[in-house]
Parts: C-alpha cells; structure tokens; sequence
C-alpha cells in the first residue's frame, strides 16, 4: 500500500511541478512579462528604406523622443508616445541629396531617447 | 497557455507511460512473483522511452514519415501488441500465474514511517529543483538548444537525421520531437525541460530499485531514495544538468542503474527473462548516450572481473552458468533484433574507429588526465562520499564472495572512481569531470548502504538515547553538507529580460535576412540562449556561425579557425577583413553592453537594431 501512496504522489508532484513551471515560462516568454526594455530598428536592413520601427516594452505608456541626423547634421526631431507593449513606425522622408555636401554616401543616423538612455541605429546611404 | 499546458499533460503519459504500461503488462502479467508494484511503476516510464525510441527508428528505416497521427497510431498498435501478449500469455491461463502475496519481495514494501521519510524527501527535492528550474526555465542553455535543433529538424523533416558527427545521437532527440508532434507544444518552451526534470526524478528511483534488490532491504531502498533524490539535489548532475539540457547524461543517470539492475538480477536469479530485458536496456542506451553507454561497459566489465577474480576455483562453472543464462531463447532473440537494429535499421552517429579510437588510449590532454581527491569530493559531494566510502569498507570488510551484490556494489563504485581519478590506468580518454558526474550513481547506492549499516551496528551496541543522539548529528551534518547546494537554488537571479531580447533580435533577422546569402555572425561568449538561435533559421546546425569561448582558438596540438573570433573581437584589423571577405558574414550580433564600439567606429558598418541589451551591425 505504502508504495502506491509514494508512485501516486510522486505522479502528483511531477503534475504540480509541470504546471507551476510551465506557467512561468510562458508568462516570461512574453516581451512585456516583468520586464523593462526598449528596442529600435529599421524596418528592412537590406535596403536604403529609412522606416524604423520602435517597440515599447518598459511596461507602461512611454513616450520617446527621437531625432534624425545626415552626416551628423540633424535634420529632423519629433516625439512619439508609444503604449504598453506596442511598437510604432516612423516613415521619415528625406531628400539625401539636399545634405550629402558632396559626399558619395550618406550616413543616417536615428537617435531615440528614453531619458538617459539612448537608442541609436544607422545606415550608410548610397 | 492552459490548452497547451493540458496537451502536454496528456501527450507525456501517452508517449511516457503507456507503451511501458502494456509491455509491462506483455512480460509481467497483472501480479508476477517476480517484480513488486514498485519497480513494475518505476520501469513503466524507462520502458516507454525506449519503445517509443525504437519505434520511430523503425518507421524512419520503413520510410514512414514521422507525424503525429502516424505516431499515434504507431503507439496504439504498441500498446495493442502488449496487451494481445498479456491476453495470450495470462489471461487463458490465470490458475497457473497466480502468485502468493507471499513470494513478492519485501524490499518495497515500506514502512509507514519510511513512507513518510521518502515522501518528504520527494517534496523537499521537487521543492529544491523546481524553485531553481524556475530561475531557468526559459531555453536558454546552450546544450539544450543545440539538442533541440536536431529534433525541430525531426519535426519538419518527418525524417530523422544525418549527423554527420558523433557528438549527437538519436535517442537525445527522438522524445522531445515526439511529444512537440503529439502535443504541439514547442520545442522553445518549458517542455524539453520538463520531460528532463521527469527523468531525473525516475533516475532517482531506478537506483532504488537497484539498491533493494541488491540489498533485499526496505531501509536501504529508503535510504537510497533520500541519497540519490534529496542530497545535492541542485548542483550537476542533477536539476542543473536538466536546466542546462545535458539530455545524455540525464537519460543516462536513469539508464544505467536499470541495466545493472537487470544485470544483476539475470546472474542473481539466473533468470534468462532479466537477461532479455538487460539486452533491452543495454542497446537502448547504445541509442542514448554515447558516454553513458562507456561507463556501463567498463561497470559491467568490472563487476564481472572482479566476481570471476573472487571465485577463482569456480571459473569455468560460472562462465558456464553466465553462458546459459543468456543462451535461452528470450535473450537470444533480443540479442538478434538488436543486432539487427544496430545493423540495418539504424547505426548510432558514434560507431565508428575514429570516435571510439578518440575515447580510448592515453589521456591526451589535462582535462582527461583524472580528477583529484578534492574535485572528487565536489563531484559526489562531501556527506555521499563520506558515506559511501563508509558503505564501501563495510562490504568490503563482509564480503561473501558467491553473492553478486558485493561484485556488483564493489567494482561500479571502484572502477568510476579509477576512470575519474586516474584514467590513465584504463586507457580512458574522456573528459574527467565528465566521467566524475557519474560517480554519484554507485556512491549514492553505497552511501544508503553505509547509513543504513552504520545506524543498525551502532543501535545494537549502544542505548536508545544514544542512538538517537547520534542519528540526530548524522542527519544534521548530511542535511546541512547535502542541501548547501539547494540553499544556492533559492538565490538564483534569472536572465529572463536578456533571454527574450536575444530572442527578439533573431526573430528580426529570420523576418529579414535572406539566408542563402546572408551570413550571420553571433557572440557566444556575451549573449544568454545565443545557441537557440539557430531554432529561429532552421538552415543549417553551424547556421549563423558563432564566436565561441576565447580557449577554444588556443590549441598547441593543432591549428584552429580564428576568423570568428577576429571579426568580433577586432572587426577593422587586416585580418578581420579577410575573413569577412572569406566567409561572407554580413551581419554581426553583439551584446550591446560590451561589444560594439569597434562597429560603430568602423565605416564598414551600419548599425540596424538596438536594444538595451543587443545590437546588431550589418557590413555595408
């Protein structure tokens, strides 16, 4: 009898221990379970699209600044309010041309703030 | 989540219980003198592992594709064929298999005090492992995620797969591919873990049901439960090998007691039925795990040596006596259909000169040269070894030559502790540390035996109050040294936030590269569940190609690729350039918080995702 109480109950801590760890992994495999973080990029790095995207996953509604620079020289600056677990694309349009100042490529670079922190991604443009 | 949660509930017995269930059913009958409800319920899950093993290896060589109807079906004709046994074999003639209650062994029939030591050993052990699993359960592990490959490659090919190296085999992969087609759940969540954590605590009682039938004692099984299942419960090779996906040995661990239990009994017993069922085991961890399956050798080498040595004048009838054992016609055939497995159904990715020629010979390098005393000690843990090496020296001291169980006891425990101490004098040429972790499979078995003997001499010699006073110390000092590791479970920090970003940032380039011209180039030694990356592109296993830890590119022995060290460490050095040129890589992921200010120096490239824990630069 008392071997059956031990393989039964054993059965029942594997059940429990399954259940408990299989919900945390699930709700930690969420971006926004408990978690505080922030990531930009662009929307297609293949090519010379500009369109970036910011996802929020600080865990609240956040609003970001963001400021965009051609060879160092800014040339665009706006802010945007991102919801809890959202992301939102910028479609900036640029004419390159107009600040190449004679350079073959353009360096584009987007700079997102968070407060302190800083978010920076960029491109070189032909 | 709870959907997928109740269908991995259900697929796990279904894949795990089972066919073992049947096959227990087909050999044993529903009451057998033979075998108590204890071992009969510990063997079910081992028995359904490998059926489930061979049965996919056979639907791949019969061309079968490997789906999840098909396996269902596969399985249900498995148990259908175990229970038209059991029908023809018991049914029809249920007078002549009754058994008196009497003859069933008493070694599992425990006490309801025991029964209550084992029970709170059991929670405190699920107690231990799951609060620091909790920390890890998130695919993180390097192992693991190299595991998981090859069996997402199972479930997309419906085939199994072509190594092409001997550091992976079969039986690693085959369950977890089962139970993601059965149930659907992913290969990337808690489940590889899980049915992990499940082994593991079978590999607890598979050493129990060694240790009660070697020692016929329900205060050894007890004892053995509590060493084996509570004592360093946490630390490698136990809930941290299961977190850390070191599938083989966690299949190991429970394998090998089984086969030195069906070893033992069909010499015990001379019992042609335990020899089949040894045959069984034996090439099913031929399947498993390659380094499991060395050890077992030399154990069982060792065993048989040193009881041939202890009965010298006996030689010649006990060769005899082995050989008939294993001459009858269950054993035979198991014998056969394993030879013909092994030979044309399907070959592990190992049997062949060069792996094994690798793991035999001089130890080639001091990692391989033997592991000394201390390191031993933190390998099995200080109290299992104290009391082990104390179990040792009383069966040493009582040895009776004729019975198997001091052979047995005796030569696994000495010949793990010569293959991790000098391996040398074998010819062993494996990793020691490797080896040591499964040392605490024979000194766990020793250890109930020494407590056990210890407290029964010490009881008869002395008071009542004394031998309270003295068990009392005993288990203070074997708690407080066992469970230090388990106190570590509780102050773990988990990695969850970086985990999901390195997640995100290869969902963003499998959604955005083209991977037959893009190569990638990922940071192994900075970056948590980099190796899981490779489950987001399914291209290839060296697919993106890795940075791995900086000693691996030292090799006085023989020259080594340092492209993927060069191009991360120094990307705008001549050297990395040439290897960028050579390889190709054109993206390159790093942890944003160390590496990368030598990328965003370089004009070479631009930096297309930034998050605050990875960044990822693309070579213009």
């Amino acid at each position: 009898m008392s071997s059956k109480v031990i393989i039964i109950a054993t059965l029942l801590l594997i059940a429990v221990s399954f259940s408990v760890l299989f919900v945390i992994e699930t709700k930690n495999h969420n971006y926004d379970f408990d978690k505080s973080w922030t990531v930009v990029y662009f929307d297609n790095p293949r090519n010379s699209s500009l369109e970036f995207m910011i996802e929020n996953h600080q865990g609240s509604k956040t609003e970001y600044a963001y400021e965009i620079f051609v060879n160092d020289q800014s040339v665009a600056k706006n802010r945007v309010e991102i919801a809890a677990g959202a992301k939102q694309k910028i479609e900036p349009i640029l004419d390159l041309n107009k600040y190449r100042a004679g350079s073959e490529n353009a360096r584009v670079e987007i700079d997102v703030s968070l407060g302190e922190v800083k978010y920076k991604i960029y491109k070189d443009i032909k | 989540m709870f959907i997928s949660l109740l269908k991995l509930l259900l697929a796990v017995p279904f894949v795990l219980i089972l066919p073992g269930f049947f096959l227990m059913l087909a050999i044993f009958g529903t009451k057998n003198s033979k075998i108590s409800f204890f071992e009969r319920a510990v063997l079910i899950v081992p028995t359904s592992l490998l059926a489930v093993d061979f049965l996919v290896l056979l639907m791949n060589r019969l061309m079968i594709p490997i789906r999840g109807p098909i396996l269902i079906s596969g399985i249900l004709l498995l148990c259908f064929a175990g229970f038209a046994i059991f029908y023809f074999r018991f049914k029809k003639k249920p007078v002549t298999r009754e058994v008196p209650d009497e003859k069933i062994s008493r070694a599992f029939e425990f006490t309801t005090w025991q029964a209550v030591f084992i029970l709170i050993s059991l929670f405190l052990a699920f107690f231990f492992k799951v609060t620091y699993l909790s920390d890890s359960i998130l695919p993180a592990a390097t192992d693991l995620g190299h595991h998981m490959y090859w069996s997402q490659t199972i479930v997309n090919s419906g085939r199994l797969p072509v190594y092409g190296v001997p550091d992976f085999i079969i039986g690693e992969h085959i369950i977890f591919a089962v139970i993601n087609l059965l149930s659907r759940v992913g290969l990337m969540t808690a489940m590889p873990s899980l049915v992990l954590l499940m082994i593991n605590i079978v590999g607890i009682f598979t050493l129990a049901i060694l240790a009660g039938r070697m020692f016929e004692s329900r205060k050894i099984t007890t004892l053995a439960i509590f060493s084996a299942g509570l004592l360093y419960t946490v630390s490698a090779p136990q809930a941290r090998y299961v977190s850390g996906g070191v599938v083989g040995n966690v299949l190991g661990d429970a394998l090998i007691p089984l086969c030195l239990y069906f070893f033992y009994r069909a010499l015990a017993e001379r019992a042609s039925l335990w020899a089949g069922l040894f045959i069984f085991f034996f090439v099913g961890l031929l399947y498993t795990h390659h380094l499991s399956a060395f050890v077992l050798i030399f154990s069982l080498a060792a065993v048989a040596l040193l009881y041939l040595v202890l009965n010298y004048d006996r030689l010649g009838k006990i060769i005899r006596e082995w050989f008939k054992i294993f001459w009858q016609p269950f054993p035979v055939v198991m014998l056969i259909a394993s030879l013909i497995f092994l030979v044309l159904v399907f070959t592990p990715s190992y049997f062949n000169g060069s792996a094994i020629g690798q793991a035999t010979g001089e130890p080639s390098k001091i990692t391989r040269a033997g592991l000394d005393l201390s390191q031993i000690e933190n390998n099995t843990g200080s109290a299992r070894l104290f009391w082990g090496a104390l179990g040792f020296l009383l069966l040493l001291f009582e040895i009776r030559r004729r019975d198997y169980k001091y052979s047995f006891a005796l030569a696994w425990a000495g010949i793990l502790f010569v293959m991790s101490w000098k391996p040398g004098w074998l010819f062993v040429n494996i990793p020691s540390d490797r080896v040591g972790n499964y040392l605490f499979l024979p000194f766990s078995l020793l250890a109930a035996f020494g407590l056990a003997a210890f407290l029964a001499k010490f009881r008869k010699n002395s008071t009542k109050f004394l031998a309270t006073v003295l068990l009392l110390i005993l288990l203070f000092f074997v708690v407080t040294n066992g469970l230090s590791d388990s106190s570590d479970a509780l102050k773990t920090k988990n990695q969850f936030q970086q985990i999901v970003e390195t997640y995100h940032s290869a969902q963003y380039l499998a959604a955005t590269v083209d991977t037959q011209k893009d190569i990638l180039l990922k940071d192994h030694i900075n970056i948590a569940a980099d190796s899981w990356y490779k489950l987001f592109f399914m291209k290839d296993y060296k697919y993106p190609l890795s940075r791995g830890l900086l000693s691996r590119y030292v090799d006085t022995t023989k020259s080594r690729e340092t492209c993927t060290r060069d191009m991360i460490s120094s990307p705008d050095s001549d050297q990395a350039r040439m290897c960028f040129s050579q390889t190709g890589v054109n993206y390159v992921i790093v942890n944003a918080q160390l590496e990368g200010t030598d990328f965003e120096k370089s004009p070479e490239f631009s930096k297309v995702y930034a998050s605050n824990y990875l960044s990822i630069f693309k070579r213009n």
